[in-house]
This record gives C-alpha cells, sequence and structure tokens, in this order.
C-alpha cells in the first residue's frame, strides 16, 4: 500500500516536472541556432534541401510520409482546379548542358506575363547570368524562358517575366487584405519537386523578430515551394512562400504581399530590366546595412555585469541573447559565454549571407593557475583562426589592426580585422577582438562580427561597442 | 701497418746513397718517401714508408708498395728520381693505366701534392721534406667532454620540457605530465644527439655524444628562451612585429645548432660550415614567408598578436579608443587597394 502510494506520488512529481524540465534545456542548445536558421531561413528552403530540392526518386519513407498528410478539404481542391493555370515551377539551368541547379515555385499575377517568386530561387541567375538562365515549367507540363525583371533581396522576392499570361485568378490586391489569425491560408508549389501541390495551414499573424516582417503561416511549406503564392479561400495573394523551421512541425513564414506591390509599381515603372543585377543587389544591400546599423545603435547599448566587468550588449526584439558556463568544481579554470545574434541576416546566394550582427562575451577565471599559465592559456583563447578561409573569393584577406587601448575603466587590447565584399563595392565585414588586459587571473574576452556594412558604419558600431566596455568598481 | 713502416724505416738508414749515389746531395727530394693511400675524400687511408728510391708498385709481393687492388697489375708502376732531380712515375705497361685529373699517363712528374689513381687505389707520394702547416690552436675544452655536458644537456632539456609542460597545462597539476614531458624530451634528445653522434664517430674519430647533447639541450631551452623574452618584450612595448616573425627566430636558433654539431664533427672547416648554415637557415626562412604568403596571404605567421600576459609585464601607454578608431579608418584604403587590384586581375 505503501509503495503504491510512493509510486503514485513520483508519477506526478514526473508528470509534473516532465515540461519544466524540458522547457529550459531547449532554448540554450536549440534556440542558439535555431533563429538563425529562421532567419537565415531564405536559404533554408532552398538552402539546406538545396534551393529548392534535388531530383532524387522519393524513397519507401517519403512516400509514405506524404500519404500520410491529411486529405486537402473540399475548398482545397475547387482552390487548386481554378488556381493550376497560373502556378509554375521556376527552374535554374546551367547554359551548359541545360541542367537544372535549383527549383522553385512562382506565380503569374492577374493576367498579366509577370511572375512573382523568392529572389533566393533565381539569386543564380541574378548573380551570375553568364552561367545560369532559366525557365518555368507550367502544370500542364508546358515549358518557356524565364526573364529576370527585378529583385528585392531584402524581402526575398523577384519578378520574372514569361512568354504567356495568367487567368487573372491570383490578385495581387492593391492595400492588402487584413488577416485574421486563424484565418485558413493555402499554399501552393512544387515540393521537393515531385509534383505541384497544394497544402492548407492557418494565418497565424507577423513574425517580430525577424529585421522584415513574415507572416507566420501554420501549414506544411517544403523546399521547392519557395516563391509559390500563399492565398486566401477567395485567391488573394497573402504571402508568398519563404522559408519554415526546421527545428519546428509546419512552422512556415511568408512574405507579406505588400513587399511584392511595391516590387511590381517598380517593375511597371521602369523601362527594361537592368543589364546587371550585381550593383543594384549592393545598393539594396548598403540600404539594408543602413538600417540595421541604426536599429542597433539607436541608443545606447547595455551594459551588462560578467564578474567585474561590464560589457556592452543589445537586447531588443531582433537581438536575441543566450548564456552558457562551464563552472565545474575543483576545475583549473571557469569560463561564462554570453552570445548575442541580431537577427537580420540577407540571403544573397547559397554560400554567401550578409548583415548579421553577432556578439559573444567570455569571462575566464582561475584562482588556481599562476599568472603565467593562466596568460599562455587566455592567449590560447584569444587566438581565432577561423575569420573565413583566406582563399574565399568573394571576400579579400582579412587586413587587422590591432592596439592596446584604454576606454574610460578597462586596458584592453584591441584586434579590428576588415574583409572588403569584391563582387559588392562599398561593403565590409567587421570584426573586432578585445580581451582584457587589466588581470592576471582572469580575462574577458569578446568578438563582435558585423556583416555587409558600409565602412562607416562598420567603424560606427565598432567605436560604440569598444568604448561601452568598463570595469565595475568591485572585484 | 705502423710496425712494417717502422721496419722499413729503420732498414734505408744502412744505405741511404747506395742506390742513388750518382744524385746530388743538396736535393730537394729526400728519403725516406712516404706513399698515401686516399679516401675520395682527400683523407689518408694508409701510409707506407719507403727509404729509398726506386719504388716499385704493385700487387705482386716484391714490391716496395703492395697496393691491394684486384684493379692494379702485380708490377703497375715504378716511381725513380729523374735527373733534375724530381720524381718521375712510370706506368709499367699495364691494362687499367695510372689515371691524373681523368687522364691517363704513361709517365708523370710527382710533386707532393700530385694525385694518381691505379686501378681504384688513389695514392700521392710525399717526400721526407714535404712541408706541414704549424699544429691549429686547440680551443676544445678537454674538461667538457663526455659525462659532465651530457649530464648537463640532459638536465637542460629535462628542465625545459618541465617549463613548457608548466605553461601549456590547462588543468590542476598532476605529477604524470610532469614525468612524461621531461622524459619524452630527453629520449628525444637521446636520439638526435645519436644520430649525431654516429655522424662524428663515421667522419671524426670519437663519438662525443656529451657535447652533441650538450647542444640539443641549450638549443631547446633557447628556442623557449628566445620564444619567451620576444613575447615579454613584443607585449611590453606593443611591438607586434616580433611575435608576428618569431618563426625566424627559432629558424636562427636551429641553423645556430646545426652549426654547432657539424662544427663538433668536423672542427677544421668551421668557416665553411658557417656559411652553409646561414644559407640553410636563410632558405628556411623563405620558404616560412613563402608559405605564409600562399597560405594565408601575408608574410607574417600570425594575423594579428593573440599573446597576453600579466598586467605587470606592459611598459608602453595604452592608447585611448578614439585614436584606435582612427587607425582602423586608415586601413581603408588598403583594402579598398587590395579589392581594386585583385578585381582587375
Amino acid at each position: 500500500m505503501k509503495r503504491a502510494v510512493i509510486a503514485l506520488l513520483l508519477c506526478c512529481i514526473a508528470a509534473g516536472a516532465s515540461p519544466q524540465a524540458a522547457a529550459p534545456t531547449r532554448p540554450p542548445a536549440s534556440a542558439a541556432n535555431a533563429p538563425a536558421l529562421a532567419q537565415s531561413a531564405p536559404p533554408q528552403l532552398p538552402g539546406d534541401t538545396p534551393p529548392a530540392a534535388t531530383p532524387t526518386a522519393p524513397s519507401a519513407g517519403e512516400v509514405e510520409t506524404q500519404d500520410a498528410q491529411p486529405q486537402p478539404s473540399s475548398a482545397a481542391q475547387d482552390l487548386y482546379e481554378s488556381a493550376r493555370t497560373d502556378l509554375l515551377q521556376i527552374r535554374m539551368l546551367l547554359k551548359n548542358g541545360r541542367t537544372q541547379s535549383t527549383v522553385g515555385s512562382g506565380f503569374l499575377v492577374g493576367t498579366s506575363n509577370l511572375a512573382l517568386t523568392n529572389y533566393h530561387v533565381v539569386s543564380q541567375m541574378a548573380l551570375d547570368p553568364d552561367v545560369y538562365t532559366a525557365e518555368y515549367i507550367d502544370t500542364d507540363g508546358n515549358t518557356g524562358p524565364v526573364e529576370l525583371m527585378a529583385v528585392d533581396v531584402l524581402h526575398d522576392l523577384a519578378v520574372v517575366r514569361v512568354n504567356r499570361n495568367g487567368s487573372g485568378f491570383f490578385k495581387v490586391p492593391e492595400s492588402p487584405a487584413r488577416l485574421r489569425q486563424g484565418q485558413p491560408l493555402y499554399s501552393l508549389g512544387n515540393p521537393l519537386d515531385l509534383g505541384f501541390a497544394i497544402s492548407e495551414g492557418a494565418y497565424n499573424g507577423v513574425l517580430k523578430r525577424s529585421f522584415y516582417d513574415r507572416l507566420i503561416f501554420s501549414g506544411p511549406i517544403n523546399s521547392g515551394m519557395s516563391g509559390g503564392p500563399s492565398v486566401t479561400a477567395s485567391g488573394n495573394v497573402a504571402g508568398i512562400n519563404v522559408a519554415r523551421r526546421r527545428d519546428g512541425e509546419s512552422v512556415s513564414f511568408l512574405v507579406p504581399v505588400a513587399y511584392a506591390q511595391d516590387l511590381l509599381r517598380k517593375v511597371a515603372s521602369q523601362a527594361a530590366p537592368p543589364a546587371d543585377f550585381n550593383p543594384l543587389i549592393g545598393q539594396q544591400l548598403l540600404a539594408h546595412q543602413g538600417g540595421m546599423v541604426d536599429k542597433l545603435l539607436d541608443e545606447p547599448l547595455t551594459l551588462k555585469g560578467m564578474g567585474p566587468y561590464l560589457v556592452p550588449v543589445r537586447e531588443s526584439g531582433q537581438v536575441r541573447c543566450w548564456g552558457r558556463s562551464s563552472v565545474k568544481r575543483g576545475a583549473a579554470f571557469n569560463v561564462d559565454a554570453m552570445s548575442c545574434v541580431m537577427q537580420s541576416a540577407v540571403f544573397v546566394s547559397d554560400s554567401q549571407q550578409t548583415g548579421n550582427v553577432a556578439m559573444t562575451h567570455q569571462y575566464i577565471r582561475s584562482g588556481s593557475m599562476e599568472p603565467l599559465r593562466f596568460a599562455s592559456l587566455v592567449g590560447d583563447l584569444f587566438k581565432v583562426e577561423n575569420l573565413g578561409s583566406t582563399g574565399d573569393p568573394r571576400l579579400t584577406k582579412p587586413f587587422c589592426s590591432e592596439r592596446f587601448v584604454h576606454t574610460r575603466t578597462l586596458p584592453l587590447r584591441a584586434v579590428t580585422c576588415v574583409r572588403a565584399y569584391r563582387n559588392f563595392e562599398g561593403l565590409y565585414n567587421f570584426t573586432l577582438l578585445t580581451a582584457s588586459t587589466d588581470a592576471s587571473q582572469a580575462s574577458l574576452q569578446s568578438r563582435l562580427d558585423v556583416s555587409g556594412v558600409s565602412y562607416e558604419n562598420g567603424l560606427r558600431v565598432t567605436r560604440a561597442f569598444l568604448g561601452a566596455f568598463g570595469r565595475s568598481g568591485r572585484r | 701497418m705502423n710496425t712494417l713502416a717502422k721496419a722499413q724505416a729503420d732498414a734505408p738508414a744502412a744505405l741511404p746513397s747506395a742506390p742513388s749515389a750518382d744524385l746530388p746531395i743538396d736535393l730537394p727530394l729526400s728519403a725516406p718517401w712516404t706513399v698515401e693511400t686516399l679516401a675520395r675524400n682527400g683523407e689518408v687511408l694508409q701510409r707506407q714508408r719507403v727509404a729509398t728510391l726506386p719504388i716499385r708498385m704493385g700487387r705482386a709481393y716484391d714490391n716496395d708498395v703492395i697496393v691491394d687492388d684486384d684493379y692494379a697489375a702485380p708490377h703497375h708502376a715504378l716511381v725513380d728520381a729523374t735527373l733534375d732531380g724530381k720524381l718521375l712515375l712510370r706506368d709499367l705497361g699495364t691494362r687499367n693505366g695510372i689515371v691524373h685529373k681523368g687522364r691517363c699517363v704513361k709517365e708523370l712528374h710527382l710533386d707532393g701534392d700530385t694525385v694518381v689513381r691505379m686501378g681504384h687505389t688513389t695514392l700521392r707520394i710525399r717526400s721526407a721534406a714535404h712541408p706541414v702547416p704549424p699544429e691549429l690552436t686547440d680551443r676544445t675544452m678537454h674538461g667538457w667532454e663526455g659525462v659532465l655536458p651530457g649530464a648537463a644537456g640532459v638536465l637542460l632539456t629535462a628542465l625545459t620540457a618541465l617549463l613548457a609542460a608548466w605553461l601549456l597545462d590547462r588543468n590542476n597539476i598532476e605529477l604524470q605530465r610532469y614525468v612524461q614531458w621531461p622524459a619524452a624530451a630527453v629520449g628525444a634528445g637521446l636520439l638526435w644527439s645519436g644520430l649525431w653522434a654516429f655522424g662524428n664517430r663515421l667522419f671524426g674519430r670519437r663519438a662525443r655524444l656529451g657535447r652533441h647533447y650538450f647542444i640539443f639541450g641549450l638549443a631547446l631551452a633557447a628556442l623557449l628562451g628566445v620564444r619567451l623574452a620576444a613575447s615579454v618584450v613584443a607585449y611590453a612595448w606593443s611591438l607586434e612585429w616580433v611575435t608576428a616573425y618569431a618563426s625566424h627566430a627559432a629558424v636562427v636558433t636551429v641553423a645556430v645548432m646545426i652549426y654547432f654539431h657539424l662544427a663538433t664533427v668536423t672542427p677544421q672547416l668551421r668557416r665553411r660550415l658557417r656559411i652553409v648554415c646561414a644559407v640553410l637557415g636563410l632558405v628556411a626562412s623563405i620558404l616560412i614567408v613563402a608559405g605564409n604568403q600562399q597560405q594565408h596571404g601575408r608574410m607574417a605567421d600570425e594575423l594579428y598578436m593573440s599573446l597576453l600576459l600579466p598586467p605587470e609585464l606592459r611598459a608602453s601607454p595604452d592608447a585611448p579608443v578614439a585614436v584606435y578608431i582612427n587607425q582602423v579608418g586608415a586601413m581603408k584604403k588598403e583594402i579598398d587597394a587590395e579589392r581594386k587590384g585583385n578585381a582587375g586581375e
């Protein structure tokens, strides 16, 4: 009897405790990467499962999961029936051999011959028009050439022109319709290059954590559906499929249709598409970094205490910070670390993202290590080799400036390394490394990475960050 | 061999003038003559003393100098004095002949430095009056040979390894590490100096293991010492180039070590060895620079000075943040030039 009671009690405790126990363990481990994934999301639909799906034969498992999906409702059936004529698959082809390198989706806007898709679907054509070209395939298997008209790198949108007109099903309203949370949305596209599909989900508000607004769509979006439309039951486009959370279940993101309207207006006003999109992309990235740095520095950085040191961080909707500690009893030294990432990365190409801001602080201390031995340890930790490979053709080699500097209250060793983008003039990656030089058994080491900024803004961030370091009175 | 040479040397004293009675007395050639068999590098392998002229040479046992060489004829050559007082070597009609400076000769005038080859045997003949250079000044510290320098070398090696083990220890101090490191270093030193001692025994007369070990120990200590001293100097006065090119100091240390090893083996070639080691060091340094340039696009060993030392070791003043930011700002020109330069390619 007693045992049974104890067993029952234990069960209750276990049941009550498990969600609490599970919850805190997740953020530091997965969250540290996950938001970066979501944000680096453009590459995500394309990025990881390559920009849209490798045409491989589905394995038995995959087919099974497909079958397991809930049957679309009759509304979805009707919708797909009327939408299919305007739905396109967009394929990037290598000019030599015309083999496809990536595939995505797109849709004809109204009755025009313009189609909307994601920038990341056509990024290869935009960056390397000499190597890549594109074609579309519609639901009847007809193909035709695709001409790139305009790109919006920041919101991940592109407009292309094809040699046929839409039936007028997909309406891009002048002023976007108001969406209510829970309202059903239908997402269309060609997932994993398996065939055209429609998936049903619900609108769930605007993602505030991302630098540019994204709609949350609680429904399945898979690689290859990028660039496809998500529409209301009446055929009004609510957003363009763009990304999903890899660690989530049916947590997907859409580009709000308002940005698509802006881009379409731009296409209407331009006489001819630009011959080279690289300078245009460079300008958009410059605009992005301007907004990003302004947002980062619009108020003074927050100072947080790490041991006796005061370290600058920024905590706002777009910047997320995580902490981690290696404190162990009897260890020769201990490390507390804090890292913050601003969710502002912009997809440029499969291998290049820009507009990141990341900062890390490490507080290393030891009670038992002699000063020289401790110095040798922290010297090793201060050595950073991974500023990206020097053979990277997109960036120049790093140039570094190093100095012993003194902020108001703290002497520091500061190293700033800068690399320039080769294909986008005026954009640079800044890395600032600092190490405190005030104590023989404690060391504060920090790293700030700002990528894709103008030199001016890189200096601004470096100055603000470096100048904020300090030491509080207490030991 | 020595005894044989002596026995021959004794004989000629009794009959010095018998065969050469018709020669002038004040001849520069003076008995006894020494026939020296040479190694390829010019070293004397064997000496035979002959009291009188002519000297008969060959493989047969009735010769004055027996040449143990299958490629020499039983009666290969004869050395006699000419009327004008020089030595003349004559071939006795052999198949392989006498070779001088790569050419086959029938007869040849000899002086003390003429080297000829018979079959596979290289030799020269010197008279008793042949001049020799004065003795070398003996700088060898004979008290510093053998066990004493060897022990000092082992001690230096072990201490250096201990210091390195301590500096690189990231954990709480445990005895095992501080036994393993010195043991490994002493073992490596034994291997290194053993190889040099082997070479020394081969090319010199003695192994001199102790001395080679001392050189190793000293070099190891110097490697660590130079590194530490460079670190302290660079950190104290903010001289980043000192650590950026620290590998060249190590190259110099190793070159000096190899010079001392070589000079221990062949002390008479010191001047030449100095040049050889300097050239080797230079080549190593150039290779390091070229490797850095190719791998990292810079000549220095490191991107920046990652060294951190206790604050007491800082000597130069720190810069204010604004000055540093200006310094970073000034870098823009360089980067843009690099970007343009490579874009043009």
